[in-house]
């Protein structure tokens, strides 16, 4: 290979190692960038999943205790002994009957009975003014602060039971149930009771969650200090303010410096005592470590990975140079190779034009001799001391003369169709006409010698094609035919139109063409196997199929046999228009 | 046609014997009933806005004025059978014992927080001997209720009189024996409406009240 060759396989090389490295190190740096977005969401993911079940199962507990309270507040309400206190008018019976009924749910008492948070703190029976009915004695049914007695009130009694929350002392929190007591004589609530249950926050050791509740636009959370119990508070008052469920789905915030999940959730919905939210945070330290080390890890495998890939294209680069290289050895020798066949090519294009050239000038250059030379004959023939003899010799001369102008001519014509000079003017040619004056010039040439020629041919036949040369054609395979038909048998001329193509069949009943030589009667001065004593210089068979070709046709010998000897020459039928316009 | 001469028939009747009987009759107009009478003709307290009332309807009537009271306390029943109250509505004079015999194979607790008797009976069973009884000694309107069952109504109407009477389903009532003198005729129709008309009892006269 030279010396370019090897400097354009290095630069593909390095072209291609450049542009291998370039999809390696961006499908790593996307790699990278997919890893980065998975760790993220799926530390996330796992985040949510981990508080939600620690959320979902702390809400599992509240509310079956939550329902099992509401519950057991609905079974108190529909107790006779209290209808029949509150619709009896014996309202000094309603509390001691509720001390009956009520029995191990509400206070005073040991704590034996119920498990201390499904015991009542306190409670009340409110009229259907909203107004708090008086105890008998207010030990037996749970103290109240002034304050929060006013607090337990309604306007009018509820319809439905409601839930509240109330932190007491800054210590404790009670979940209140007002629950409406409806009378079966009316239907309607003819007054409440009202119960406070202590309510435990339990904060989750083990996954770090911790509880608080926000209630009054206060946070009670009892496991913060001061200071962050101020920054919580600072988050949420604002969130709660603007929407009820802006903080249900969580937020990240700081408290004490590290990073906690915040979330809130309405403890009480559609209720007529203020709203209370249960805050819960939510650790995120171990979250952030585990996505740090996981994107490390991400990073240190991406940079192998990419250092991989560059080594990798190195190795296929080289690879692939390999067969390039060869290519390019084989490329090299195949241009050799070309240019020498073009060269040979140019060679032998000159040299036929060279001959074709040649054979033009030479036929022209004989035609004046042999038209002088025919001349002088023929002002010998006309003297009178001539023997006859030499006279029967001169004719013989004259004779050959003709031949020899008829070589030319057709020589002349050969070399013109060789070189492409040959221009042709087509126009619908009425071949009927052509076949019976060619028919006509054979019965007057050869008079008495001329054989029989059967024509069978369809009443119009014309045919795209220049007359002068289908004339050509026509005479020659007469001529053909009457030369090497055996005497006195007839010819026989037909025609046949087949969608746009004519036809045309000349056959003569003579020796049959041995198969091989079927094509080597249209070579040029082939005379075939027949004798020397027919006349004729080989070129007739040649140029009519060259002339056929050129009308966009062709002359094939088509039946050889003892029978007939059959030549089929095509020609284009002439369209409608060009004959109507011929006519 | 024929009722009058029956009447005075009977009248010159008791004339004659001097044991003439003094009595009230007529009808009291009943609220309608809402459906059809039920097919099982039992009675039950329905409580509508706070209303206790006899379904189907009807009234006790009696004669309210300076009657001698009872001598010997007479005893009455109010069991419960199929977690009901039979009969609903009792009326009783002042002074009467009612019992209340448990027929069901259930427990019941009949309380009453009226303020005219306040009693509590406590959980009984059928087998319960002697049967749970308290007497009522004031006048008055008494609720009934069954601490377990807490639909069940029952209702005693204490009177202050020894002469009453259930009307029929129609109205009519029939109060006979009665003494002479100027009384009131009342007639309980619900826990919220009784009707009261005076009338002057003539001896051995029938007088006709339709109240209202």
């Amino acid at each position: 290979m030279t010396r370019g060759g090897e400097t354009r396989v290095a630069a593909f090389r390095a072209r291609l190692l450049a542009a291998m490295a370039l999809v390696v190190v961006a499908l790593t740096l996307f790699g990278l960038y997919l890893v980065e977005r998975s760790v993220t969401s799926e530390t996330q993911h796992d985040l949510r999943v981990a508080f939600t079940s620690e959320l979902g199962l702390l809400r599992t507990v509240r509310d079956i205790r939550h329902a099992s309270l509401a519950e057991r507040c609905r079974v108190l309400v529909r107790k006779p002994r209290i209808h029949a206190a509150l619709e009896d008018n014996a309202l000094d019976l309603l509390y001691p009957s509720a001390m009956d009924e009520l029995g191990d749910a509400l206070p005073p008492g040991d704590d034996t009975g119920a498990q201390p948070s499904m015991r009542a703190r306190f409670y009340r029976f409110v009229d259907i003014d909203g107004r708090v009915i008086p105890p008998l004695s207010a030990a037996e049914v749970g103290a109240l602060s002034p304050d929060e007695e006013r607090r337990l009130g309604f306007k009018g009694v509820p319809q439905e039971q409601q839930n509240g929350y109330l932190v007491r002392d800054e210590r404790e929190i009670i979940e209140i149930f007002a629950t409406p007591i409806i009378s079966t004589e009316t239907g309607e609530a003819i007054a409440a009771l009202v119960a406070g249950f202590p309510v435990a926050l339990n904060d989750h050791a083990s996954s770090g969650l911790r509880n608080g509740l926000w209630v009054d636009g206060r946070l009670y959370f009892p496991s913060l200090d001061e200071a962050a119990r101020a920054a919580l508070a600072a988050e949420i008052a604002p969130a709660v303010a603007r929407s009820q469920d802006e903080l249900a789905k969580g937020r990240a915030v700081r408290v004490n410096g590290a990073e906690q999940m915040l979330f809130c959730e309405r403890l009480n919905p559609r209720s007529l005592f203020s709203p209370a939210y249960e805050v819960g945070i939510f650790p995120l330290a171990d979250l952030l470590a585990r996505q740090t080390k996981l994107r490390w890890k991400a990073l240190v495998a991406g940079t192998l990975l990419l250092c991989l890939g560059v080594a990798a294209s190195f190795y296929i680069s080289a690879r692939l140079a390999v067969p390039v290289r060869e290519l390019a050895t084989v490329s090299a020798e195949n241009r050799v190779l070309r240019e020498r066949a073009e060269a040979a090519l140019k060679i032998k294009t000159d040299e036929l034009e060279r001959t074709a050239r040649f054979s033009a000038n030479a036929s022209h250059q004989l035609t004046t001799p042999v038209a002088v030379l025919r001349a002088g004959l023929d002002e010998l023939l006309a003297r009178e001391n001539f023997t006859v003899d030499t006279r029967e010799e001169v004719s013989l001369l004259v004779h050959q003369t003709s031949r020899l102008s008829g070589i030319i001519s057709d020589l002349l014509l050969l070399s013109r169709l060789d070189s492409g000079r040959l221009e042709l003017t087509l126009s619908p040619v009425d071949l009927t006409h052509i076949i019976e004056t060619c028919v006509d010039d054979l019965q007057l040439l050869y008079d008495a010698a001329a054989p029989e020629v059967q024509i069978d041919l369809p009443r119009a036949l014309h045919v795209a094609g220049d007359t002068r040369y289908t004339l050509l054609i026509v005479q020659n395979l007469l001529d053909n035919a009457r030369k090497y038909g055996h005497a006195g048998e007839p010819i026989r001329v037909s025609a046949r139109m087949e969608n746009d193509s004519v036809t045309l069949i000349v056959a003569n009943r003579g020796e049959p063409i041995p198969r091989p030589s079927w094509e080597q009667i249209f070579e040029r001065f082939h005379r075939g196997g027949v004798g020397e004593n027919i006349p004729g210089h080989g070129l007739g068979l040649n140029l009519a199929r060259e002339l056929a070709r050129l009308h966009g046709g062709d002359l094939c010998l088509t039946r050889s046999d003892s029978e007939w000897t059959e030549f089929a020459v095509q020609f284009r039928a002439a369209s409608v228009d060009s004959r109507i316009a011929a006519v | 046609m024929k009722l009058p001469v029956l009447f005075f028939i009977a009248a010159l009747f008791a004339a004659a014997h001097g044991v003439a009987d003094t009595v009230i009759e007529g009808r009291i107009d009943l609220p309608k009933s809402r459906t059809a009478p039920v097919v099982s003709k039992r009675y039950e307290i329905v409580s509508k806005g706070g209303v206790l009332a006899p379904y189907p309807p009807f009234a006790v009537v009696w004669l309210e004025g300076d009657f001698p009271k009872a001598t010997a306390p007479s005893v009455q029943q109010m069991a419960q059978k199929d977690l009901a109250f039979v009969t609903p509505l009792l009326p009783v004079q002042v002074g009467t014992k009612v019992e209340f015999p448990n027929l069901d194979d259930t427990y019941h607790n009949i309380f009453s927080f009226s303020p005219v008797k306040r009693f509590d009976l406590g959980r009984y069973t059928k087998d319960v001997r002697p049967i749970p009884s308290q007497v009522f000694d004031k006048p008055g309107m008494v609720t009934l209720r069954c601490d377990i069952h807490e639909h069940m109504r029952g209702i005693i109407l204490v009177l202050d009189s020894p002469y009453f009477v259930k009307t029929d389903a129609d109205g009519h009532y029939r109060l006979a024996g009665l003494p002479s003198g100027h009384c009131t005729l009342k007639a309980w129709l619900s826990s919220k409406s009784t009707l009261e008309h005076p009338v002057e009892l003539k001896a051995g006269a029938t007088l006709r009240v339709d109240l209202p």
